[in-house]
């Protein structure tokens, strides 16, 4: 392992490569503020200036350019990527030749990439500046995705499509902070950095959970401080932020990663007096898709994502029909998109000029009360699992506070589940646990009966 | 390749000109067009063997991902035996099967079924293999030619699919190894997070 490898021998220059004066004196002031959190970790954009070009065009060409496809057709770049797919990435080079139709090929999902995901790397790219994007998935086993940090600055680009159609351009730059991003966990990635195509406004990680802070009433006087332009959180993190005493505003709530239900949209948008977008985002592609209540459903953000809706054979449903939204093409050159499965379901329908996904269904957030009375969020759950060799997993809490978890694996002790599940419910939790043999094709991973459960 | 088949010429003029249906989407999992299985009985048939239906489980399959090539490569196969040249010869069932089998299944892991009729080479390269797994040989070549024309396109293809192996299997593992050590989320900001 080199130096440069290790998380103790990474430099502020590995994570910051052009950072200027301006963006040490903001990363200090992030860092230093007497009302900042205990920040539990590092990181940075990882881009060199040739990056930096990189991006900005790649931002330019997104807001640019057009997203859909002829009805009953493909978009024109298809044909390119799959040819560039079946010669140059060793997973897809095994389904041989070009079949006549693009229906014809096979499709992957989340167990493909799992098997083996440097098969999905392309052979002609370099492999010396590849970073990870980890995700937890609702399978409780995590899946670690080959990326880099051109792809990880594009997600931006998307995000300012996303906002441009409600008129809304950012401005924050240089001595400011753009985006703070928050979460609600007992344990959470948290950080300061920099963006560099934003002339090195900041970038903040934090966690609300209190006992990231020395002080809880510290909450509201850092975020105060910070004003940041945007949040980025998901409807927990979001509902948490909902109860601080903020005197300032951002221009806009980016919610990602679970299902944000109109109720507390509602809520956010009155109390914060600014638009909340809730994305369709996940690591495997990026941001997919924006609601969009003109049109009644999400919106699709990339010019060059290609999205079906195939029935349970792999069969394309008819315009219109739900299905599971299958993925083809994507952004991230490291992980090309062939017909991915990505187990959430949605319609497709052409709106206009515009292919909308209508009644998606993402992932429900859910919070779970422990005995104690103290809630916490579902991923609290995927993460104390997630050292089990568990397939499947669902956890239901009744309305009496009573937990029923049921568990699909290999070779599981049921003590040692049911120990991790206590570690969150609490040791006097009532708390059934069932070992399945299989469950059934649609599963609901995480449910409530409580008031105040579901988000 | 003790006894001699027909002209070379004429089965890869045979392979170029593989009609569509012997190039269509093998039925995987409920999916495709052609039922590769029946396609195979025929060819059998028309062999005149006796075939039991054991004998054609392998040529069904439920994955696509995995199998799609292979049985590309069996249609291919089964077109190029039904060349009248080859019942006149007769040939043995059980090599027919070995080829359709054993052969079908390496050469899918190197190589798209569709070269086998684009490129020259790659016809050459079937048919010569096909006739040597049935124990014939091209017409107008001796055993000590056409081994020998077989053995050197084997053994460069042979070398360059282990060296091909070889660099694949480093890279996946340098891949594997890149991504493992880099810490969670440590590695680059994302404006939002999934």
């Amino acid at each position: 392992m080199s130096t440069k490898e290790r998380p103790d021998q990474i430099t502020d220059q590995d994570r910051y490569p052009t950072l200027s004066e301006h963006g040490q004196a903001l990363l200090r002031f992030l860092r230093e503020h007497p009302n900042a959190p205990i920040f539990r970790n590092q990181s940075g954009n990882r881009l060199e200036a040739t990056d930096l070009e990189q991006v900005r065009a790649f931002e330019a060409e997104v807001l640019r350019s057009e997203v859909g496809w002829p009805r009953n057709g493909h978009p024109a770049w298809l044909e390119g990527h799959l040819e560039r797919c079946l010669e140059w990435v060793p997973h897809y080079r095994r389904y041989g030749s070009k079949p006549p139709r693009f229906e014809d090929l096979p499709t992957t999902d989340r167990g493909d990439l799992g098997r083996d995901i440097a098969q999905f790397v392309p052979d002609d790219l370099p492999i010396d500046r590849l970073i990870n994007f980890r995700t937890s998935g609702t399978t409780g086993h995590g899946l670690l995705l080959a990326s880099h940090p051109t792809v990880a600055a594009g997600y931006l680009a998307f995000h300012k499509r996303a906002l441009r159609r409600l008129g809304i351009e950012l401005t924050h730059g240089r001595g400011k902070v753009g985006v703070v991003l928050v979460g609600w966990q007992r344990r959470c990635f948290t950080y300061v950095s920099v963006t560099p195509s934003m002339d090195e406004s900041g970038l903040v990680k934090i966690n609300l959970w209190p006992g990231d802070w020395r002080d809880p009433a510290d909450r509201a006087k850092y975020l105060d401080a910070l004003a940041p332009e945007v949040y980025t959180g998901d409807p927990i993190s979001f509902a948490e932020l909902l109860d601080l005493p903020l005197t300032t505003r951002p221009r806009v709530l980016l919610s990602t990663s679970m299902q944000l239900l109109p109720g507390l949209r509602r809520r956010l948008e009155a109390h914060f007096r600014c638009p909340v977008l809730d994305l369709y985002s996940m690591n495997e592609a990026g941001p997919v898709a924006v609601h969009d209540d003109v049109l009644g459903g999400h919106r699709l953000l990339q010019p060059r994502l290609y999205v079906e809706i195939l029935g349970a054979g792999g069969e394309r449903v008819a315009d219109g029909e739900r299905g599971e939204i299958t993925l083809s093409g994507g952004f991230n050159p490291w992980l090309p998109l062939l017909r991915y499965r990505t187990g959430d379901f949605a319609a497709l329908s052409a709106v206009g000029d515009a292919p909308v996904l209508i009644g998606l269904e993402g992932r429900p957030p859910v919070r779970f009360r422990a005995a104690h009375g103290e809630w916490f969020n579902n991923i609290e759950i995927t993460h104390a699992l997630q050292g089990f060799a568990i397939s499947r997993h669902t956890v239901h809490q009744r309305a009496d506070g009573s937990v029923m978890a049921r568990v699909q694996g290999v070779a599981l002790d049921p003590a040692e589940v049911e120990h991790a599940l206590r570690g969150l419910f609490g040791a006097g939790a009532s708390l059934q646990l069932e070992l399945v043999r299989e469950f059934g094709d649609k599963v609901i991973q995480y449910t409530s009966a409580l008031d105040g459960g579901m988000a | 390749m003790e006894r001699e088949g027909p002209a070379l010429e004429a089965l890869m003029r045979r392979l170029a000109d593989t009609p569509p249906d012997f190039q269509a989407e093998p039925w995987i999992g409920g999916k495709g067009e052609v039922h590769v299985d029946a396609v195979v009985h025929d060819l059998l048939r028309r062999l005149g063997y006796t075939v039991d239906v054991a004998d054609l489980v392998e040529f069904t399959a439920a994955r696509a991902a995995e199998d799609r090539n292979r049985l590309a490569l069996v249609l291919l196969l089964a077109w190029l035996l039904a060349d009248e040249s080859i019942s006149t010869v007769g040939v043995p069932q059980d090599g027919v099967l070995e080829l359709l089998r054993q052969e079908s299944r390496a050469l899918a892991e190197r190589v798209p079924a569709g070269k086998f009729t684009a490129d020259p080479d790659r016809r050459e390269e079937l048919v010569r293999l096909a006739l040597a797994r049935l124990g014939l040989r091209p017409a107008g070549e001796t055993p000590a030619q056409a081994q020998d024309r077989l053995s050197t396109i084997s053994s460069v293809e042979r070398a360059r699919v282990l060296k091909a192996a070889r660099v694949a299997e480093e890279r996946a593992r340098k891949i594997r190894e890149e991504l493992a050590r880099k810490a969670a989320e440590e590695s680059a900001d994302k404006w939002g997070r999934e």
